[in-house]
């Protein structure tokens, strides 16, 4: 992660860290890994019927399709980055004792969570389009490729972002309390549950400039077949991805040498 | 030579001070602009060290003296405020109790972690598992919750891991201290074995016995800074001696003279070697002690001398009274008794041992008094044990390979 020759026992020990993570989050409980898939789908249950049916959320455009795919493909992409980000935020803080009596590379402590989260919920959207494909809810089969390029960009946005807050939280403890809040504010303003069209006319460009925006829209545009997000929309994600990478690997190996000092 | 298998030079750590809130914003944004984050407590500086591949180094000190920060500093988890380290070599380290165990996790699933850790493939893991098991030897706990683990069971484990991973260089700090009498031995066995097969130790123990026993050179620090380096038994022997030193001045004389004189017998003078202070210099193995004590008698009875020699972990190596050899100390013109007890040789094998003597009523039932001196025997000896037995090999043939093979 952070030098070259480093990056493959920090690759290599993220994975063992992920692994473990992902068989012991759900090991005390009595359905197993069960719960990894039933979450999400009761979440999306209770989403579907607050937006779908009683606020009625409409979809303009006859070709448009219904509001369960439509809130789909926004927010399992959406629940693995903030996840990733939530659990990645405390990584270095909580294995402090960790890294007191082992030598380690710091950075898989906190690719690890991000690994995990994106492949618990990865594997939970692959199935979930699956299903929806083979029902016929209008899942377009060449999108399952074609979102592919936007789901890596999502993962390196979260990792970017996870560096940069978990060598921050060492230092200054606020972040982790905040962040819960903060991804909430930033869900609502991206267009996870609702298409910006349904927003005043002088808003809708400003959506532009929200990184999540172009991801949502590209995701919906390549399962969904629903309009292409603008170049402004997709510039500004990939710049955000490339920002949030640069400035998390920065500021992670500036501070990593002292978190010892810090913990 | 080939090139040192640890070398720090000017090592030294300090912890920046962080007392209010706002310290903590400040040093992020120093250090984010790539300065230093001000204020700072050293709690380590000026360290110089070279160790050798195939060599062994005991770091003692008092509590606080900066031992664990040094190892810290060795194996990486730490990085230098000042100097740097260069270590050429895979370490294995054995920092504190737990070795990064979490404590929700069972015994074999922590192990394959911390092989994780230590940069082991799955293959690799798999086929050490068993050894390490077996050598952990803490039976179905092995697959509880390392939280169920007494400390004694949580270093057994990681002493078998990191045994397994057979490292360049092992570090391991006050880990023995915690395993029982049967593990101790073990570790220990495995150490000297490690030792002979070319590894190279650094340890850091309170027990100067452990340290002399696997080490050759010693560090001792003392405020975080180097106050002696080298050959293991003379840095071991002012160690101690600093120590007695130190509680001479906080309990006074342990000696309490004025009751002393009120009993039958006391000890006047000792003398080792014509020496009379409480530390001897080194002695080498198999030269000669003579130890001289003057015993003051309050009622002119003659006093029974009982001499005991004991290792400095307190294991007894050797006691004798005068009676028993049928003899008794003979008076002197101011009515003082004194006896010379002389061994030609002095079989003790290299080792820190205390001298004690003691008047005994003339019955040499009733015990009066104890007066110890330490002492260092010198020696480059591997013998095991105490004391060299007279001994002859027979039907045997000139040796042909190298030892340790």
């Amino acid at each position: 992660m952070i030098t070259p020759a480093a990056l493959k026992p920090t690759l290599s020990l993220a994975l063992q860290l992920a692994r473990r993570d992902l068989r012991n989050r759900y090991l005390g409980s009595f359905s197993g890994g069960a719960w990894a898939l039933l979450q999400p789908l009761v979440q999306l249950a209770v989403y579907a019927f607050v937006f779908g049916y009683v606020f009625r959320q409409r979809l303009p455009g006859a070709d448009a399709p219904g509001y369960v795919p439509f809130l789909v493909v926004a927010m399992w992409p959406w629940t693995a980055f903030a996840e990733a980000l939530s659990r990645a935020t405390t990584a270095i803080q909580d294995n402090a004792s960790l890294l007191g009596k082992v030598a380690l590379p710091r950075a898989a402590l906190v690719l690890a969570p991000v690994l995990a989260s994106f492949a618990i919920h990865g594997v939970g959207f692959i199935g979930l389009l699956l299903v929806m494909l083979v029902i016929g809810t209008g899942i377009s089969p060449a999108g399952l490729l074609l979102m592919l390029p936007a789901l890596a960009l999502l993962f390196l946005f979260a990792l970017g972002l996870a560096l940069l807050l978990a060598a921050l939280q060492v230092f200054v403890r606020d972040i982790a309390p905040a962040l819960p809040q903060m991804l909430m504010l930033w869900m609502f303003l991206s267009p996870v549950f609702y298409g910006r069209y349904v927003m005043p006319e002088g808003v809708r460009s400003w959506f532009d400039f929200n990184p999540m925006t172009g991801f949502v829209e590209y995701l919906r545009f390549a399962l969904l077949d629903m309009p292409m997000p603008g170049l402004r929309a997709v510039f500004c994600s990939v710049l955000a991805v490339a920002l949030a990478l640069a400035a998390g690997v920065f500021a992670f190996r500036r501070l990593q040498r002292h978190f010892e000092d810090f913990l | 030579m080939s090139a040192p298998l640890v070398q720090a030079t000017g090592l030294g750590k300090s912890y920046p001070r962080v007392f209010r809130r706002s310290d903590r914003l400040r040093a992020l944004l120093a250090l984010l602009a790539g300065k230093t984050s001000g204020e700072s407590t050293s709690v380590l500086s000026g360290i110089e060290l070279e160790v050798q591949r195939g060599q062994s180094l005991g770091l003692i000190g008092d509590n606080g003296a900066g031992k664990s920060t040094l190892l810290k500093l060795l194996t990486g988890v730490l990085t230098p405020s000042q100097g740097q380290v260069r270590v050429n070599g895979r370490i294995g380290a054995l920092l504190e109790l737990g070795a990064g165990f979490h404590p929700e996790y069972s015994g074999r699933d922590n192990i394959a972690m911390a092989a994780a850790l230590q940069g082991f493939s799955a293959e690799e893991l798999a086929a050490r598992q068993d050894e390490i098991v077996a050598f952990a030897d803490i039976g179905h706990y092995i697959d509880e919750p390392v939280k169920h683990y007494s400390s004694g069971m949580v270093v057994r484990l990681g002493f078998a891991i990191i045994a397994a991973t057979r490292p360049d260089l092992l570090i391991t700090d006050e880990v023995l201290a915690v395993g029982d009498e049967s593990f101790q031995k073990k570790c220990i066995r495995w150490m000297e074995d490690y030792l002979a097969g070319g590894g190279t130790l650094i340890l850091v123990s309170h027990s100067m016995y452990h340290i002399q026993k696997l080490c050759r050179q010693a560090l001792w620090l003392r405020q975080g800074r180097m106050q002696a380096q080298g050959d293991v038994f003379e840095v071991t022997q002012a160690y101690l001696a600093y120590h007695e030193r130190k509680s001479a001045d906080t309990q006074g004389t342990a000696r309490d003279l004025d009751t002393l004189r009120g009993q039958e017998f006391h000890v006047r003078a000792v003398r080792v070697n014509g020496e009379e202070a409480e530390t001897l210099p080194a002695l080498e193995q198999g030269a000669a002690l003579r130890i001289e004590a003057t015993i003051a008698s309050r009622d002119g009875r003659v006093p029974v001398v009982n001499v005991g020699i004991v290792r400095a972990d307190g294991t007894p190596v050797y006691g004798v009274s005068s009676d028993m050899d049928g003899v008794q100390p003979a008076p002197l013109a101011d009515g003082d008794y004194r006896i010379v007890l002389h061994f030609g040789e002095l079989p003790l094998l290299p080792g820190s041992y205390t001298v004690r003597v003691h008047p005994l009523d003339s019955e040499g039932m009733r015990l009066f008094d104890t007066v110890e001196r330490s002492l260092t025997v010198k020696g480059r000896s591997s013998e095991s044990g105490l004391v060299r037995l007279a001994h002859v090999w027979e039907h045997a043939a000139p040796l042909s390979r190298i030892r340790g093979e």
